[in-house]
């Protein structure tokens, strides 16, 4: 059977379409099935909260999601693009040119300034040099940091780091933003500067998609999807 | 984007600056070894090549021995005559013959009597023909040389001071020359020898310090009496000749040992066993020559070995370091690299250890041959005699730097290739999960 959406590219409403996605893992002669059959659409501009216990399944959705990884079976379609099954050249540019990645980590290189973090994205999306600069210093602005832009991660505190972070996710004007745990290395305060920051860039008409516990961050968010062993539970 | 993948990689090897030294040392002694050898052996070599378009190239020595590779003379086997001398001077590429006397020494004193001897050493003298000194490309500085059957001699210039500085020996001094058989000769000195003026590579064999005629210093000695003691027949170890010129050197020589294999006297003086040598210039160069290659074999194939430890070491770190930055490479998979761009980023990084190396290297390299050529100059000084005069050349074989940098690039890519693939082979998902 074929979607008629495979053969025309139908402009459709939602950014992200998964269909009856499974991933299963072999951990040596035992599988385990992480994902079981997640159908899941999000629209343009969407703050999506996806909730669950450790082990529920959600992480593994994120990296199908953030193209990191292929599914075992089902169907992933991203702004009309099957990646469900595209090598690993072809993955790497889709995360280049539509994906921004926020980590709990923050995950800066240490050996680059604010500046260049921010502009590392740009660096393996081919964008020149002037170019990238001045966009990564415009971003640092943004995020409120520009001051800050020739220190070099390890000055930073970790509210400063998931500044530039977010910065680095959305230099390559991407169309979905991925947030695991965003404020799970950072204090109350600096958490909720760092969740306002996101709901704001949601304006701008970018989508994201936060994975949490914190049942706190729910109120940042226009929608939520919990899961439990790997399917989504409650309203989709 | 190759440029700024680039300028990463040196970030990195700046921010581990310690780590990137000593990973550094091991190609550094490689390369730098190779050059201090390229760079020590190509300023001998040229050195040796200058003193050989001074050096008489014709001039050959022969003796009675063994003829392996390398020949040996004994030089106290008697033999030549003055009859062979005459047959061997009509050779059609014989230019000059010269016998060489070895005449030794009880002592040397400046008064007649019962005196004690005032010489320290007796050491040796030659009894010769004045043929030898043109042959032997030395040159009188003060006097003149010696003439036949008359008491004169020529010494070198060290001898001048046998008796001290006080008391310096100069031309038309008398000296008292006492024979090893005790028969004392009453000498005048008529020349002396300019220092380190000899052309000739065979004359480091048989440094001269004193030489006179054969007639009256050796013609009567009875070390020279060859086929018994009523034959009578004054006999000489070694024969200094010339050839007539340089193509003719070998054609000279086969001339010479084709005469005394056949008509000449030694061969019923020699002992049986012994063969007639020849040992010309070109020989003794080809010789230097074949030890310094060998030298510069073995010292290279020490760097070599050095090298591939370097390379192991970088390797080494190179694996390390993967390791430590997974999480790293895991992010940069996430924000867009592709795993070539990984695989770049760390073989810059290894390319950059094996060039900086390379040119450490090369500049260690230069200044160690720079060091060793000053320690060779001054041996040579010390060691006086031919060599004293020349000084070697610092030259640095610019192709060799050449090589040496490249070489280094090449360990670094070859040590590099494992731990790149394995960076760029990481799945995103793991190395971002990577504690």
């Amino acid at each position: 059977m074929l979607y008629i959406g495979e053969l025309i590219k139908m402009p459709s409403e939602y950014i992200i379409e998964t269909r009856s996605v499974t991933k299963t893992y072999k951990m040596g002669k035992q599988e385990f099935r992480a994902l079981n059959g997640v159908s899941l659409s999000v629209k343009k501009g969407d703050f999506l909260a996806i909730m669950g216990p450790s082990g529920s399944g959600k992480s593994t959705l994120m990296n199908l999601l953030g193209c990191l990884d292929r599914p075992t079976s089902g169907e992933i379609l991203l702004a009309g693009d099957r990646t469900s099954d595209m090598n690993d050249n072809e993955l790497a540019e889709v995360r280049s040119k539509k994906i921004g990645f926020i980590f709990q980590t923050f995950n800066l290189v240490p050996t680059l300034n604010a500046l260049r973090n921010v502009a590392l994205p740009m660096v393996f999306g081919g964008i020149s040099k002037t170019d990238r600069e001045k966009k990564a210093y415009d971003l640092l602005k943004k995020v409120g940091i520009e001051n800050w832009a020739t220190h070099l991660p390890s000055e930073l505190s970790g509210g400063q780091q998931q500044r530039v972070a977010i910065a680095r996710a959305l230099s390559n004007d991407p169309l979905i933003i991925l947030a695991d745990e965003p404020t799970g290395n950072l204090d109350r305060k600096t958490g909720e500067q760092v969740m306002d920051l996101l709901s704001s860039i949601t304006k701008d008409g970018k989508t994201i998609l936060l994975v949490t516990h914190d049942h706190s961050l729910k109120k940042y968010t226009n929608r939520v999807v919990n899961m439990l062993d790997g399917r989504i539970s409650g309203k989709a | 984007m190759i440029r700024d993948i680039f300028l990463m990689s040196l970030d990195a090897l700046r921010s581990h600056k310690i780590r990137t030294l000593l990973t550094l040392v091991g190609v550094i002694i490689g390369i730098g070894s190779v050059i201090i050898v390229t760079t020590a052996g190509s300023s001998v070599r040229l050195f040796i090549e200058e003193q050989w378009n001074i050096f008489d190239p014709t001039a050959m020595v022969i003796g009675i021995g063994t003829a392996s590779d390398p020949p040996q003379i004994n030089f106290r086997e008697m033999g030549f005559t003055d009859h062979d001398i005459e047959e061997i001077k009509k050779l059609p590429d014989v230019k000059e013959v010269a016998p060489i006397g070895l005449l030794p020494l009880k002592g040397i004193k400046l008064k007649e009597g019962f005196l004690k001897w005032q010489s320290k050493a007796g050491g040796n003298m030659y009894a010769t023909t004045p043929d030898l000194l043109d042959i032997m490309g030395l040159k009188i500085e003060e006097g003149r040389t010696f003439q036949n059957k008359k008491n004169e001699v020529v010494i070198s210039k060290s001898m001048t001071q046998l008796f001290g500085k006080d008391k310096q020996l100069k031309v038309g001094d008398t000296i008292y020359i006492q024979r090893i058989d005790g028969k004392l000769i009453k000498s005048t000195i008529v020349g002396i020898l300019k220092e380190g003026e000899s052309t000739n590579a065979l004359s480091q064999l048989t440094a001269i310090s004193m030489a006179g005629p054969v007639d009256p210093y050796y013609s009567s000695y009875f070390g020279s009496n060859v086929g018994g003691i009523f034959r009578h027949i004054t006999a000489y170890g070694i024969l200094y000749a010339e050839a007539t010129d340089k193509a003719h050197v070998n054609d000279a020589k086969n001339e010479i040992l084709s005469y005394l294999n056949s008509k000449s006297d030694a061969i019923n003086y020699k002992n049986k066993n012994s063969d007639f040598v020849v040992i010309t210039q070109q020989y003794i160069i080809s010789k230097v020559d074949q030890i310094m290659s060998v030298m510069s074999m073995l010292i290279t194939s020490i760097a070599m070995v050095s090298l591939v430890v370097g390379g192991i070491g970088i390797a080494n770190i190179m694996f390390a370091t993967v390791t430590e930055r997974t999480r790293e490479i895991g992010t940069m998979m996430a924000i867009g690299a592709k795993r070539r761009d990984i695989l770049s980023l760390f073989l810059y990084q290894s390319s950059m250890i094996g060039l900086l190396g390379g040119i450490l290297g090369c500049i260690i390299g230069a200044s160690g041959g720079a060091f060793i050529i000053q320690i060779l100059n001054q041996y040579l000084k010390e060691l006086g005699g031919t060599f004293s005069s020349g000084n070697i050349p610092l030259i640095y074989s610019t192709q060799w730097f050449l090589i040496a940098v490249f070489f280094g690039i090449v360990i670094g890519i070859a040590a590099g290739v494992l731990p790149a693939r394995k960076a760029a082979k990481m799945d995103p998902v793991t190395a971002l999960r990577y504690e």
